[in-house]
């Protein structure tokens, strides 16, 4: 079937079978590859993606359900002209990436978190970081940078 | 017939699965996703994609009633004000299911129709004495919840009929509560899930109990509804006497499996000690003492110091939990 999808901000026509993924047809029709293939069970979120103002596990999501959707990748994370956002600069700060695998969904997902206004405590991130599987860090400096943008952002 | 068919009305979709044998009913897919990728499911099944259909989906109260849509977000349940208030035990649940990014797309219908013995949604329902709505090819039905369980995995539905919605009755000077035990603090499933509802007959914490029913998931084949809880509290206050009754009817309810969420004897302890908690706090909310705000997650006291629970949160602090209703340990 076709599809139509907003990613990143441009409309994107596409032929697709239904069943299939919005990683797969991200990753291997659209190539971008920001987003990872990882345990394809929803449980690492390595391929989260903001889909229509929501986080969701795009290894999961099956693209027949999605015409006239809006996708943002970590590639349309930034603005357009920007390289980096004040979240991902906040990740480069921190040290917040060993092996970098799940920087882009941990990105994505603490991207959409700080859009919904999430409380500015270390609870509420881990909490809401929690489908965010990062086997490196130990999650601290993670945490460190999201909190710091959530001050940032919000300076109640 | 095509394999893949995206249906815009509930009429549609109960015509479409009358005329394909062996179709199976897509929603938020992340149960069934897997389930094709791994052949649990016949990946060639067809499938009957039902998120295009608006009258599945959201929240609606009519009076004290409740109508949640089946094809509604777990994360809009989490969420609704109108069910943080009066039926807490869903919007607990909702908010332990899974990951933010699961719970903006698996549904309620889709966690009850996967009948998975540990499904959080399904003990608060119970709890609730909720039925489901179900529309088949001989018209419109309402069954009680806990009738929808045969065994994991297993529902009474019949060939082409489709689960639209539960319909819960929420009368005032009711209060209810959802607590469970996981191995980990998140993306983990219950080891063992604890609802409880109680209709007190008055305001404070020595009304009598009008009355009331416990629920517990992942400690039998199917969610259990524990038998002789109103005959255990009608008319009388919450006494720690009659708690500790309550607990041990909890636990005597079980048939559990052991596994690397708990051994049976483990599951067959925590389900009363979580049973008695949950029926605690519902009591508290019924009576109007309850603080405010949720129970607390995770079943945090009973999994205390049981071991390399810490991942990805910070260190247990049972002080705040220690201090509510319902705590025995």
């Amino acid at each position: 079937m076709r599809v139509s999808l907003n990613v990143n901000g441009d409309t994107v026509q596409t032929y697709v079978e239904p069943r299939d993924t919005l990683l797969s047809v991200l990753r291997e029709q659209l190539h971008l590859t920001g987003t990872k293939w990882g345990c394809l069970t929803g449980d690492c979120g390595a391929c989260t993606v903001i889909l229509d103002g929501r986080s969701v596990v795009s290894c999961l999501q099956t693209v027949g359900q999605l015409d006239g959707a809006s996708v943002t990748t970590v590639e349309g994370i930034a603005g357009r002209g920007q390289v980096m956002n004040d979240l991902q600069e906040a990740f480069v700060a921190h040290g917040a990436a060993q092996c970098g695998f799940c920087t882009p969904g941990m990105v994505v997902a603490a991207e959409q978190l700080l859009r919904d206004g999430v409380e500015p405590s270390e609870a509420a991130i881990r909490e809401g970081l929690a489908g965010n599987l990062c086997r490196c860090t130990g999650y601290s400096k993670i945490i460190d940078a999201v909190l710091s943008v959530a001050r940032s952002r919000d300076p109640r | 017939m095509s394999a893949y068919q995206r249906p815009a009305s509930v009429a549609e979709a109960v015509a479409i699965l009358r005329d394909t044998p062996g179709a199976i009913v897509l929603a938020g897919g992340t149960d069934l996703v897997i389930d094709r990728r791994l052949g649990r499911v016949d990946p060639d099944a067809p499938l009957v994609d039902v998120s295009a259909i608006d009258e599945l989906a959201g929240v609606r109260w009519d009076g004290d009633v409740l109508h949640v849509g089946a094809a509604t977000a777990i994360s809009d349940i989490e969420r609704d004000p109108g069910i943080i208030s009066r039926a807490p035990a869903l919007s607990e649940a909702a908010r332990v299911l899974g990951s933010v990014q699961i719970r903006n797309m698996a549904t309620l219908g889709g966690n009850l129709c996967n009948a998975s013995p540990a499904a959080d949604m399904t003990p608060p329902l119970l709890a609730h004495d909720a039925v489901v709505v179900v529309y088949g090819p001989d018209g419109v039905r309402e069954q009680a919840v806990i009738s929808l369980f045969t065994g994991p995995r297993g529902t009474s539905l019949a060939a082409g009929e489709l689960v639209v919605g539960t319909r819960l009755r929420i009368p005032a000077r009711s209060g209810s509560c959802y607590v469970r035990q996981t191995v980990r603090w998140a993306m983990d499933l219950a080891g063992v899930g604890a609802a409880a509802w109680v209709l007190a007959g008055g305001a404070g914490s020595d009304a009598p109990i009008e009355a009331a029913r416990v629920a517990l998931g992942a400690v039998a084949p199917t969610a259990v509804l524990v038998p002789g809880v109103d005959h255990l509290l009608v008319g009388h206050p919450l006494s720690a006497e009659r708690l500790a009754a309550v607990r041990e009817a909890a636990s005597a309810a079980c048939a559990p499996i052991s596994d690397v969420r708990g051994t049976a004897e483990y599951r067959r302890h925590v389900a009363g000690v979580l049973a008695a908690r949950a029926l605690s706090i519902a009591h508290a909310r019924a009576t109007g003492v309850w603080p405010g705000g949720p129970a607390p997650v995770n079943g945090r006291i009973s999994s205390a110091g049981v071991g390399q629970h810490r991942a990805h949160r910070g260190q247990r602090d049972t002080t705040d939990a220690s201090a509510r209703p319902g705590t025995l340990a």
